[in-house]
């Protein structure tokens, strides 16, 4: 049965999200979580992305580690309103590091798609833009609409960071219960820190 | 048992600065010297406080030791020399992540964990604080190397633990037996 969603009818899809930014990311490094994992894995099948799973709500901070240590390159994070949700302590420690080069994607769908959509706490209610600028991240600001996004594209991609993106869209097409697979998680480390240090 | 001694911050501090020294040997980014992520420790609050001091280093104080695990794991990744400041109770509130990205992710974690509230005379597996008692079979269970800080002699297993980390591709931890002086 598919699960519908107050925003899904409204909302951008994900997959047309990941499209706009992998054909105009350059050579940012991308880090996917959960529902954006088995799409980006598709969409842009490099060696310049960490995909991550089985460790929710890990994806920001695990992109901050690499926008501090890779200064000269955009890092861009993808994450989900649950995953946020579970290490919402991220805000004030991305923000207070003041990495210029880190831009973190909100991908907002008020559920947690790949456990079976319960909605998350807070739900529809949640300012997630007043959260970050309240946690003092240097910019931040919702896109609604394909549209916006390529309006807002080159502050998503160059803006002095740390930028904060809620994204509003509906469910994706897979999760990483549908479609499991892809590089297994410790290749994709040791993939990308021969690829930084080559 | 012998008795425990409080390390002194500056010998701690010498010897992470020695051990980034080396590892930055031959590396194309001179600066900062190494990277020292922390969530506030008690125990060891007198090298946090002399660390913020020290221009060479940068410090990154995290929320949570889940955050802490993540940014450590991206700064490895680019190859920058990176040291995980903890307690226990950090310990047991990230086990997740601990399993996730060190272990199961095969991403070299060095952690520095203060055993806060670790009687003097006692071996911390006969504590009378759960926090201090469990943290070694904890340890063990996940299979983590790890061994004790109880003195100044001690300092020289933090290039040790450090470098067995790389090594092993995964976590190593060095307990911190005293609060450091």
């Amino acid at each position: 049965m598919e699960i519908e969603t107050p925003m899904q009818t409204t909302a951008m899809k994900p997959e047309d999200v990941l499209k706009v930014i992998a054909a105009n990311r350059g050579t940012a490094i991308c880090i996917p979580t959960m529902t954006t994992s088995p799409s980006w894995r598709t969409i842009a099948p490099d060696d310049l992305s960490i995909g991550c799973v089985g460790f929710m709500g890990g994806a920001s901070t695990l992109g901050l580690g690499l926008a501090l240590g890779c200064p000269d390159r955009r890092v861009i994070v993808f994450d989900g309103d649950g995953s946020l949700c579970m290490q919402l302590g991220s805000l004030p420690t991305i923000a207070g590091s003041g990495a210029r080069n880190l831009t973190h994607l909100l991908f907002r769908n008020n559920v947690y798609h790949t456990s079976g959509a319960q909605g998350t706490p807070g739900g529809e209610g949640m300012d997630w833009v007043m959260m970050a600028k309240g946690a003092g991240y240097k910019d931040a600001f919702a896109v609604r609409s394909l549209e916006e996004l390529e309006e807002y594209l080159p502050a998503i991609l160059t803006g002095e960071g740390p930028i904060f993106v809620e994204l509003h869209t509906g469910l994706a097409e897979k999760t990483p219960m549908t479609d499991r697979g892809g590089v297994p998680f410790p290749q994709q480390v040791e993939t990308m820190r021969t690829r930084l240090q080559a | 048992m012998a008795m425990p001694e409080s390390i002194p911050a500056p010998l701690i501090i010498d010897t992470y600065k020695e051990l980034f020294r080396a590892e930055r040997n031959g590396a194309r980014r001179k600066e900062p010297l190494g990277w020292i992520i922390s969530v506030p420790d008690t125990h060891q609050k007198t090298v946090l406080a002399a660390l913020d001091k020290e221009r060479d280093v940068k410090v990154l104080t995290c929320s949570t030791e889940d955050e802490a695990n993540g940014v450590a794991a991206g700064l490895w990744m680019a190859g920058e020399p990176v040291i995980v400041m903890i307690q226990h109770a950090g310990l047991y509130a990230s086990v997740n992540t601990l399993r996730g990205i060190a272990i199961d992710g095969r991403v070299p974690i060095f952690y520095m964990i203060g055993l806060l509230s670790r009687e003097a005379d006692k071996d911390p597996l006969e504590s009378k604080h759960s926090m201090v008692r469990w943290c070694e079979p904890l340890l063990d269970v996940f299979g983590v190397p790890h061994a004790r800080l109880e003195g100044p002699d001690d300092v020289k297993l933090i290039p040790e633990y450090y470098r067995m980390s790389r090594a092993r591709r995964g976590p190593a931890a060095l307990l911190v037996g005293l609060a450091t002086s």
